[in-house]
């Protein structure tokens, strides 16, 4: 038993809190350079359990009499999204100290709302997941409320009531779960052990997906997400984190597949119809949208309606390509969030009738279309192999339903293209101010992202070795499917 | 045979420390300033303190086992205590800004401390009534002290209906006296198995009745609605005390009374089911449409009745653990929240809840602290109060009340509304002059609220500090005693 090695997830999930403590303390002129510092660190904890090829599951008996264990493990799909929000954390660092004024309060939050998501996913004990999915919440509203903008508080009261109504029937779940199970602990490898059969799964399975239906989103509890972030600080930064915390389908992939194999199965056509539903009408819904944040929330709830479908549909290829996409869509949902928090800070509006953008920041247009064409899954990126395996995978499940989400990527191409062709090509109005272009940093914040969608999309060997063992595991517990 | 008296004050000692204070403040008055009598009080209440944990591991009895010092009593005591400890250092800073500055405050105080320890204490039902009272006459006299209208009326509320409370608490008591014949806890708690059918009406008659007089000490709905007002209109060092000490040791009562003697008893669990519903509906909804942060907390304390009741729903063995574990996390994180309140607020009524914009950047500590409270109270973890949620969902829903435990959790989300609203507010810049009292920053008062804010954490993140103490089921399956 190595012990560093062991240490390392644990490491992960609590650096970024140590340095947002360490913030509270550290005098103004080093505050950038320490939570860059520390976020950095973070991210090379990560790489070094991937070089390990994973982690152990570390696990200590953190409350006995209550059969609560901390139970972490960094492996496959849990590494992959750890690595991934450990990276765009330490890049919506990078954009917030440089865009900012006073950014001591946001790079705290950054940090702390880091730890709860790694820990979601390093999480290996139910109540862990739900201590720590719990524990993002707080960060992810005081960025709201500190750096919001005036209709906050309906938006930030909006996203906790959601997400609290799914958490907590969630934990009701969660109790129903070991205690009908009859399991010694929360930990997963107990509850494994001890499922809980007949209707009551079903039941159980229906409370813990309300909570992973808040959190994907999926329709019809996707409401908070455009006032999320429509409210949100003008950067974009706070967005980024908000992508990272959409962690519904992972939960789903990671708990509710193996602790409720036969209700999966049993609601497997309509959650898959939900799922599809979502994908096509949020592609509607941007179509319409002119607010670039507003446009980019619906984009991401399709994307996340797509995610869901091959989550849901419990066909390997699928379930790898949602855990794909949920990984890589981080990098480029986020990225054009802070894109569009650069074109506010140029043009001062998030309007998408700005109109001739191109002609001046070539460099900025050519990035955003470029994580466009990312988004809207063109092949040799990223978000391509994602969707692709989703829905070649779910069509073996649902031919049907599977054509009604194959047809959001055409719309996806028209709502991006259209919005894109507004803003940065259109004739420049008369008697605008000038745009600058990229600099410093700024070409960094959105270059390291879109060189990373390019390489996984062009070589995916590495990321789908990571995760398909893990899924394979998973799918096991349902007997061969 | 005439057998002595079983006379011993060993087990006493912890009440006996506390009346010693009361006592004092009540004859030292005359010579000594009410500040050094506070010091004297707080001295008090450690030595007491400290007595309950040289008693730990003793299981000693008094009186025929009238009187009972086992580990229940310690640990409900030690809850008393804190909630005492914290209201004394609040009244240091507050009691000469809500003009209630004079030794018969601490006396009074110090008076309902004895009755609350008796009531943990208690082995048969008229020690816990005698304990009650001593409680509740204080309690009146404590919410009357200011003597402004809004105190007076506060005053004669809680007396009137406190009073009506203790009276059908006193007829249940005959009736289950009548039934059993008995009042210790041990010989109810035998009798309620082997009961003659014809005393079951009568049985469950009387439990029905005490179940409506602890109601009315609790705070559960129907019978909550004195709290606002009384909570409201006290002085807020007052209302801190009455919400957290107060009720903890209503709770011990019933945990005592029905965990222990009438825990075989039928009939009550349905009815307190029902209340317990009403409870979290009422409170919850009520303190979502609150204006005044300080009347938002009082519901928010009728909101809590709901949770807290949720654990006598529980076998003993599961709910008994729940409660100890949530009502020292109630106790630290209401008391904390109340004192920040106590020190900012510029009159006994309290602030609206818009006045509490920005505050983050004019007391940064102090509205950290209570952001930190209101989390725990709505229940996020990783603070306490999540724990103790988790506690009480777990005890009621093992105890074949799933429904309460789904009902609890939907009105969460409301409560969560209403806490997260300050909460948010204290973090939003503001421009505008500020509206508190600007020198409430004192020692005092940041020692209570860093020992609530502290506690809260720390139990969050190590739960087992205490739950370790109350987890052992042998101590309330021994609730009512051999």
């Amino acid at each position: 038993m190595n012990s560093f090695t062991d240490w390392l997830p644990t490491l992960m999930i609590f650096l970024p809190l140590l340095g947002s403590l360490l913030l509270l303390v550290t005098p103004k002129t080093f505050r950038d350079e320490v939570a860059g510092f520390i976020a950095a660190l973070t991210l090379g904890a990560g790489l070094a359990i991937w070089r390990g090829g994973g982690s152990e599951l570390f696990r200590w008996d953190w409350i006995p009499p209550l059969g609560i264990t901390y139970s972490v493990q960094l492996g496959g799909v849990s590494l992959a999204l750890a690595l991934v929000t450990a990276l765009m954390s330490f890049i919506a660092i990078l954009y917030a100290a440089r865009r900012i004024p006073n950014p001591g309060p946001m790079l705290s939050l950054i940090l702390a709302m880091e730890t709860g998501l790694i820990g979601i996913f390093a999480a290996q004990d139910l109540m862990l997941f739900y201590v720590f999915f719990e524990d993002a919440l707080i960060p992810a509203l005081l960025m709201l409320a500190m750096y919001g903008k005036s209709g906050r508080m309906a938006a930030l009261t909006k996203f906790a009531a959601y997400t609290l109504f799914g958490s907590l029937l969630m934990l009701v779940s969660i109790i129903g779960v070991r205690y009908l199970g009859g399991s010694p602990s929360f930990a997963m490898t107990d509850l494994k052990q001890n499922l809980v059969t007949g209707s009551a799964q079903t039941w159980l399975y229906l409370g813990f997906l309300t909570a992973m239906a808040v959190k994907l989103p999926l329709w019809p509890m996707h409401a908070w997400l455009p006032d999320f972030h429509e409210q949100n600080h003008d950067s974009g930064v706070p967005d980024v984190m908000g992508t990272l915390y959409k962690v519904g389908g992972y939960g789903i992939f990671t708990f509710a597949i193996p602790l409720f194999p036969d209700a999966s199965l049993e609601l497997r056509p309509i959650l898959m119809g939900l799922a599809a539903f979502t994908a096509l009408y949020a592609a509607w819904i941007a179509f319409r949208q002119t607010d670039w944040k507003r446009l980019l929330a619906y984009a991401g709830l399709s994307h996340m309606g797509f995610v869901a479908l091959g989550v849901f549909s419990l066909n390997e290829t699928a379930v790898i390509g949602a855990m794909y996409l949920l990984a890589f869509q981080n990098l480029y949902t986020g990225a054009l969030f802070l894109s569009v928090g650069m074109l506010q800070e140029r043009i001062g509006s998030l309007d998408t009738r700005v109109g001739g953008v191109m002609t001046q920041a070539g460099a900025l247009g050519g990035l955003t279309m470029a994580l466009w064409f990312a988004s809207i899954a063109v092949p040799g990126l990223a978000g391509f192999i994602g969707e692709f395996s989703i829905l070649l995978g779910a069509y073996q499940v649902s031919p049907w339903l599977t054509f009604i989400a194959g047809i959001t990527t055409i719309a996806a191409a028209a709502y991006a293209l259209t919005a894109f062709q507004h803003t940065f090509w259109q004739a420049r109005p008369a008697g605008s101010v000038t745009v600058r272009d990229l600099m410093h940093t700024e070409w960094l914040i959105l270059g390291i992202p879109l060189a990373i969608l390019v390489l996984f999309g062009v070589y995916s060997t590495p990321a789908l070795n990571l995760m398909q063992p893990a899924v394979r595991a998973v799918l096991s517990a349902l007997g061969g499917n | 045979m005439l057998q002595p008296p079983d006379v011993k004050l060993l087990p006493l000692l912890p009440v006996l420390l506390i009346l010693a204070g009361a006592i004092s403040s009540t004859l030292l008055g005359f010579w000594v300033q009410r500040r050094t009598l506070t010091f004297i009080n707080i001295g008090a209440v450690l030595a007491s303190a400290v007595s309950l944990g040289w008693l730990w591991n003793r299981d000693l009895s008094a009186f025929g086992g009238s009187l009972r010092a086992d580990h229940a009593a310690l640990l409900l005591g030690f809850v008393i205590l804190a909630g005492t400890l914290m209201t004394l250092l609040v009244t240091l800073d507050t009691a000469w800004r809500a003009r209630v500055a004079f030794p018969e405050f601490d006396a009074m105080l110090m008076y309902a401390v004895t009755g609350c320890l008796l009531i943990a204490f208690s082995g048969d039902l008229i020690v816990m009534l005698i304990g009650l009272e001593i409680m509740s006459l204080s309690s009146y006299v404590l919410a009357t002290l200011q003597g402004s209208r809004r105190a007076e009326e506060s005053g004669l509320k809680y007396f009137l209906l406190g009073a009506a409370g203790s009276a059908v608490l006193i007829y249940g008591l005959a009736f289950v006296y009548g039934a059993t014949g008995s009042l210790n806890y041990a010989v109810i708690a035998e009798k309620t198995s082997t009961l003659n059918p014809d005393n079951v009406g009568i049985l469950v008659g009387g439990a029905l009745l005490m179940l409506c007089g602890f109601g009315f000490k609790v705070a559960l709905a129907p019978f909550h609605q004195w709290t606002p007002d009384v909570y409201g209109g006290a002085p807020t060092s007052v209302s801190l005390f009455l919400s957290t000490v107060v009720k903890v040791a209503a709770f011990a009562g019933m945990l005592r009374v029905f965990s222990g003697a009438l825990e075989n008893a039928p009939g009550w669990h349905s009815v307190l089911a029902v209340l317990i519903a009403a409870t979290l509906i009422v409170g919850n909804l009520a303190a979502l449409r609150q204006l005044n942060f300080k009347r938002m907390l009082a519901y928010s304390a009728v909101a809590h009745t709901g949770f807290l009741g949720m654990a006598l729903l529980g076998t003993p063995a599961a709910g008994g653990a729940a409660l100890g574990y949530y009502l020292l996390v109630y106790t630290l994180m209401t008391a904390a929240a109340l004192a920040i309140v106590a020190a900012l607020q510029r009159s006994e009524e309290g602030f609206s809840i818009t006045d509490m914009r920005g505050l983050y950047y004019r007391h940064p500590g102090y509205a950290v602290a209570l952001a930190v409270c209101l989390a725990s109270l709505a229940g996020l973890p990783p603070f306490a109060g999540f724990f103790g949620k988790y506690l009480v969902f777990q005890a009621a829903f093992q105890n074949g009340y799933a429904w309460i435990s789904i009902l609890a959790a939907l009105t969460s989300v409301a409560a969560l509304v209403y806490y997260l609203r300050p909460a948010m507010l204290m973090f939003m810049p503001d421009r505008t002059p500020a509206r508190e009292y600007g020198l409430g920053q004192r020692a005092p008062t940041t020692l209570a609220v860093a020992l609530g804010v502290a506690g809260v954490t720390v139990l969050g993140l190590l739960p087992n500090l205490w739950y370790a103490f109350v987890a052992h089921p042998d101590i309330w399956a021994m609730l009512a005693g051999r």
